[in-house]
């Protein structure tokens, strides 16, 4: 059941596209919370990969959020819009709304888990670093300590948009290409939100989560070759390396789902 | 038992072509409709995709690392004879053989 949600952050309705998959049996575990990734969507990152069935078949409730500028959602003109604090505050705002209760160690299905993909880790890594009371454990598939949107040559990306002039730098190149992918995405809104991100630059050291938490990459993934830097940061981090997987494709590895859901069944 | 076969299916946006990432059937399995078969990969993206039939797995077609085109065979599946029409394919062997012409047809003998 597909809802904009209504609520009012600091003054502004952000309309994003927030679903809630129920489980295939009752069940009273806590709901999962997915964050997918730049220039993909709930659809690209979780209904077609085959994630919600896999969770719901495995009694979990999930809760879908389509980033701004993404899916379903809304794409605002203001930059702030797509600042990552102001999506994490949107994030806490969906959370509650969805009747997501604090942690709390008589109530199994309090609090939240949290499955991330690339910018949605990032995302996710952030949120549960400041929210300990609400998130339980997460699952960061493709992360990295760096932030490939961060190093986003804005400047060229125009410029390519605007006459064609070829794009150097190859992590550009490769971005700018995945937001152009989908025809529904309105490429201006995904650059807005890559200025916004160039503004608020990913540091995992500045707020590591302490929750446990699973750390899972493509062998052949580039984008998240920093991620034992990433692991090395907290103490209770396990991580999974995918044999033959890159960044687009270790998103459907059946291993991937596996060792998510156990991690979080744990 | 009758053998019912599926294509790659349409993918859409334009694609024509997918590549086999992981089959998560093996031949002999039985499978229950909507279960996850095989992940594959396109130009844009990866997916899984869910069984469009219960059945018993008897062919599938592309190694991992191999290209199938969409609307070529991906997986065949062995069914009860008196589930195979009903799914809504025509087995090949029972194709429409009558054709209605929508134009009229310009004689030849004049």
């Amino acid at each position: 059941m597909g809802r904009h949600r209504d609520h009012l952050v600091e003054g502004i309705d952000p309309h994003l596209f927030v679903e809630e998959h129920s489980p295939a049996q009752e069940s009273a575990s806590r709901p999962v919370l997915l964050l997918h990734g730049f220039a993909s969507s709930t659809k690209l990152n979780w209904q077609d990969t085959g994630w919600i069935r896999a969770l719901t078949e495995a009694g979990r409730r999930v809760i879908t959020v389509d980033l701004p500028g993404h899916g379903n959602s809304a794409s605002p003109e203001e930059r702030d819009a797509y600042a990552p604090s102001r999506i994490r505050a949107d994030l806490l705002q969906l959370l509650q709304d969805s009747h997501v209760i604090p942690l709390d160690d008589a109530t199994p299905d309090s609090g939240v888990d949290i499955i991330g993909y690339s910018l949605g880790s990032r995302l996710a890594w952030e949120f549960g670093a400041t929210q300990p009371e609400l998130v339980h454990r997460m699952v960061l598939g493709g992360p990295g300590s760096a932030d490939p949107l961060a190093d986003f040559d804005l400047a060229a990306a125009q410029r390519h948009l605007t006459d064609g002039t070829p794009v150097e730098d190859a992590s550009t190149a490769d971005l700018l290409r995945m937001a152009r992918m989908v025809p529904s995405h309105d490429v201006f809104a995904l650059l807005t939100m890559v200025e916004a991100i160039k503004g608020e630059p990913f540091t995992a050291a500045e707020a590591v989560p302490h929750m446990p938490l699973l750390l899972v990459a493509g062998e052949n993934d580039d984008r998240a070759a920093t991620m034992p830097d990433l692991a090395a940061l907290s103490d209770r981090t396990e991580t999974l390396w995918l044999p033959g997987r890159t960044h687009t494709n270790a998103i459907t590895s059946r291993a991937f789902k596996k060792a998510a859901i156990d991690f979080l069944n744990a | 038992m009758a053998e019912l076969s599926f294509p790659l299916p349409d993918l859409g946006e334009g694609l024509i072509e997918a590549t086999v990432l992981e089959w998560l059937v093996a031949v002999g399995d039985t499978v229950e409709r909507n279960q996850p078969l095989v992940e594959v990969e396109t130009t844009k993206s990866a997916v899984e995709l869910p069984s469009p039939q219960a059945g018993v797995v008897v062919r599938v077609h592309g190694e991992p690392g191999e290209t199938v085109l969409v609307g070529d065979p991906l997986i065949v599946f062995e069914v009860p004879d008196n589930t195979a029409g009903i799914v809504g394919t025509v087995p090949q062997e029972q194709a429409p053989k009558r054709r209605v012409r929508l134009s009229p047809v310009d004689d030849d003998d004049d």
